[in-house]
């Protein structure tokens, strides 16, 4: 039986975690990132010192063979309007785990064209929210203050795992159940929504 | 109707439970407002509220300013018996790159 496709967008300290966290289901995992590994990102990323100059997708690609022997596809590309049809096609799930608005705007608009399940993960810069939230229901905040600190020094790293896992047992639910779960997430606990 | 455990107070079908996330702090209104309140209304209320010290599990910040901030409404659902609007901060990063 062929493996039901999930795209993952964005393999940076969301998204990376997300992937290692669905590793146990039988599904084929497909991850996009232009981005390249950097030493600050070892901090809060599912990502390897040995990476560290290779890009994320590849990188990630290595690390999940070498811990789990588990296969993931890399594609080491920008989303853009000119392929995201391509990159997204016959996705049976897509995990929305970027950083910019831009981006996120595509890929809303492709999703309401292909109607396509998709899944958004969103932080705080300040490490005190996050969002796991199906297209349905999600706005795509703008970056707002310019500069706005994310997590280059690791300090949220805990907080950022609990939001990947949030993320990954939605997807898990999803895929398994065909329940669609959402959660708003804070330092003190979670909201169902 | 719905009878809100956390707070022991009921929620009508008109009216909405405010939930506050303020600097990792999270707590909701005292009471449930109405569900169409304004943009304006809700940040207003919310910001006196946390101001003042009135927000269960948020202690109170004189200098609390939810301008940047963003209102999300959900509907009931069968498992949240209840509309919820959800006060929160801006959400820009999955730090994807």
């Amino acid at each position: 039986m062929t493996q039901r496709v999930v795209t993952v967008l964005g393999v940076g300290a969301l998204g990376s975690h997300v992937v290692q966290l669905l590793r146990n289901l039988n599904i084929h995992l497909r991850c996009v990132d232009f981005d390249r590994v950097e030493m600050k990102n070892l901090a809060s990323q599912f990502h390897a010192k040995k990476s560290v100059g290779a890009s994320k997708v590849r990188g990630l690609q290595q690390v999940m063979q070498f811990l789990f022997d588990r296969k993931i596809e890399a594609i080491p590309h920008r989303l853009k309007p000119e392929n995201s049809a391509a990159l997204l096609q016959g996705s049976a799930l897509i995990l929305d785990c970027l950083d910019n608005f831009e981006a996120r705007s595509l890929i809303q608009a492709h999703v309401e064209e292909s109607s396509q399940p998709c899944l958004h993960g969103a932080l705080a810069p300040d490490g005190q929210f996050g969002r796991v939230i199906w297209h349905e229901h999600f706005l795509a905040d703008h970056e707002g203050t310019q500069g706005a600190a994310t997590c280059e020094n690791g300090a949220h790293l805990p907080f950022i795992a609990i939001v990947a896992s949030y993320m990954a047992f939605s997807a898990q639910t999803f895929l398994e159940q065909g329940r669609k779960v959402g959660f708003q997430v804070h330092p003190g606990g979670v909201v169902p929504v | 109707m719905h009878q809100n455990r956390a707070s022991n107070v009921t929620i009508q079908a008109h009216q909405a439970r405010v939930n506050i996330t303020w600097r990792g702090h999270n707590g909701d209104l005292p009471d449930p407002v109405t569900r169409e309140a304004s943009l304006h209304e809700i940040l207003q209320w919310v910001t006196e509220a946390v101001q003042h010290g009135d927000v269960p599990g948020i202690p109170a910040d004189m200098q609390a300013d939810f301008r940047d901030f963003v209102v999300d409404r959900f509907a009931a659902t069968a498992a949240r018996p209840y509309h919820l609007i959800q006060v929160r901060p801006k959400t820009p990063f999955g730090v994807g790159t």
